[in-house]
């Protein structure tokens, strides 16, 4: 039985093929069959169980440890496929590691073979609501009186609800057309102005899981030209490995 | 979106960067997303409080959104395929609320 050495456990990343080969630096393969696990020692003082649950509200201790998750994934991608795990996979012994694998070894590799060559790109959809509203026409002829102002009032009201019919058909469209030019695709939920610091609306949130990028980024810039005039505004991020791509599908 | 984002694929350029939108997508990602492992060390994600502030968040937008109508990706079992557990989220936020002394209202 080999234990991590001191005061140590194991940290899993992710998963690859078991003749990958890794970057160089701290991480270190545990194979088991076709698969391998990557790993990385860390401190039990930081890692151990009552420790983490103290770190993991420490919010500059938490932002730097999901930072330094999604980079392992990241250079791990720049030259195999990588199944990412979420954050958080920690065991006291590789023979631990070992049994993981061994025990999920067909999800995994299923998982692998359904990544494998591919990426994952982020499209996000933004609203200029003001803009939106204006690319509507004019509401209603400016007019004086309790009737007049009644009237705006309903109008503006009905504008509301135009704009926002119109931001779910666009969001819908886009995510459509993009869907065509991925093999996979998912519609996460709009992340809110606390989260995203934007003035503009989150409308969109997409991941595709896509082989060679191209035909996607052409479509993400003919959905900048057919809605960026009417305020709805279109950016991609990524390449990403597949977070978003990994979880078994329902009913699969 | 720059060429070059694209040109970086076959490299994975690293994405890394210090713009907070960009760590709310890697919070999303490696917090929400990606196989889930039962390691050794038992780990509930959603005592991070941060985890819960923004899964509030998260859930009120949604609220939100459905109210105003921008529930689009809501209803198609293919989209909403983070929504099945929302219920379950809700209880466990309403939970650690009650156990935090937060009403869940509170900003």
């Amino acid at each position: 039985m080999i234990a991590a050495p001191g005061r140590t456990a194991w940290y899993v990343y992710g998963v690859v093929d078991a003749f990958a080969s890794l970057p160089p630096g701290r991480l270190r393969l545990v194979e088991e069959g076709v698969l391998a696990a990557v790993v990385g020692a860390v401190p039990l003082s930081e890692f151990g169980e009552e420790a983490l649950a103290e770190r993991l509200n420490d919010r500059r201790w938490l932002e730097a440890h999901v930072r330094e998750h999604e980079d392992v994934l990241q250079r791990l991608a720049a030259g195999s496929t990588v199944v990412p795990f979420r954050f958080g996979a920690i065991f006291r012994e590789l023979d631990d590691v070992v049994a993981m694998l061994h025990d999920r070894c067909a999800e995994l590799t299923a998982a692998l073979a359904r990544v494998r060559g591919r990426v994952e790109m982020g499209v996000k959809g933004w609203a200029d609501r003001e803009q939106v509203a204006a690319s509507l026409g004019d509401a209603q002829p400016e007019a004086a009186g309790g009737r007049a102002y009644l009237e705006r009032r309903l109008s503006e009201q009905q504008r509301a609800q135009q704009v926002i019919a119109l931001l779910g058909d666009i969001a819908g469209d886009a995510h459509a057309r993009l869907l065509r030019h991925a093999d996979e695709g998912v519609a996460n939920r709009p992340q809110p102005h606390e989260l995203t610091g934007r003035d503009e609306t989150m409308v969109l949130n997409g991941a595709y899981l896509v082989g060679d990028g191209a035909e996607l980024a052409a479509e993400v810039a003919a959905l900048q030209a057919d809605y960026g005039s009417r305020g709805v505004s279109f950016e991609t991020t990524g390449p990403w490995p597949p977070h978003n791509f990994v979880e078994p599908r329902e009913g699969a | 979106m720059s060429s070059n984002e694209m040109t970086g694929i076959g490299g994975l350029a690293p994405t890394r960067s210090s713009n907070p939108a960009q760590l709310a997508d890697v919070l999303e990602r490696v917090l929400d997303k990606g196989i889930v492992i039962a390691g050794d060390i038992k780990i509930d994600l959603l005592d991070i409080e941060l985890l819960t502030i923004r899964l509030r968040l998260l859930v009120a937008s949604a609220d939100k959104a459905k109210e105003m109508g921008i529930n689009w990706w809501e209803g198609d079992p293919f989209l909403s395929r983070n929504g099945a557990d929302r219920p379950e989220l809700e209880g466990r936020l309403r939970r650690l609320e009650a156990a935090a002394g937060l009403d869940g209202d509170d900003e």
